[in-house]
């Protein structure tokens, strides 16, 4: 399991409902490939720094989740063939350094979000530890 | 030798606070390194280490495959107010 972070821009254009339900189909996909999300970050909308489709907005999300390398290719094919997701970027973090610093990044990004929310999460982080040791 | 030194010794800031990784959504940080038309700043004005400054380039290049940071900033498309959300 390696640990990725993947931030992706959805069209301005769509209303909040149909933002939320995308962001919710692209969690979906890395939960039914064996992905582990551990924390959202909601961006927001923001301003694009350059047109993009002649968008000048955007609605930014970044997922930080530990997956299988296999996971990654069937994101991006999907966020490829979605018409709606208009710019996104995976980052692998492998070395100590890059590593102590996600973990950062995930504790942050839960922090931001609903304390509700941030319970779960943690949870989820533990069992996968144990069971890893004990295999 | 020291004496005909003519600028003033620069440090790596980024090594004074013991950065070990630099987030490219975090724009503030990447700022010190960009220039006002958003090129990325020489080694030889900040005074970054090479280490650094190799960390910021990645980041800033992952920036603005992002769209958060402009690639240029030129008088054919203008950016209203490009520092908007670098502040």
């Amino acid at each position: 399991m390696t640990c990725y972070e993947t931030l992706f821009v959805v069209k301005p254009t769509l209303t909040d409902e149909e933002t939320a339900t995308q962001i919710a189909k692209i969690k979906e996909i890395v939960a039914n490939n064996g992905g582990e999300l551990l924390a959202t970050n909601d961006m927001g909308m923001r301003k694009l720094a350059y047109q993009v489709e002649k968008n000048n907005r955007g609605y930014y999300t970044v997922l930080f989740y530990k997956a299988e390398g296999t996971l990654i290719q069937e994101l991006e094919r999907n966020l490829k063939i979605n018409e709606d997701v208009i710019k996104f970027l995976t980052i692998k973090y492998v070395k100590q350094k890059e590593l102590a610093q996600f973990n950062k990044l995930v504790e942050a990004a839960n922090e931001k979000a609903e304390p509700v929310v941030e319970t779960a999460p943690v949870a989820e982080e533990t069992t996968p530890v144990a069971e890893s040791t004990e295999a | 030798m020291a004496e005909r030194r003519k600028f003033k010794k620069r440090f790596c800031k980024y090594c004074e606070q013991k950065v070990d990784f630099i987030d490219y959504k975090d724009l503030a940080s990447l700022k010190f390194s960009l220039s006002e038309r958003f090129k990325i700043m020489p080694r030889r004005l900040t005074g970054n280490c090479k280490r650094h400054q190799e960390l910021v380039t990645v980041a800033i290049k992952r920036a603005r495959q992002t769209a958060l940071i402009p690639y240029i900033v030129d008088r054919k498309n203008v950016v209203e107010n490009p520092f908007e959300n670098v502040r």
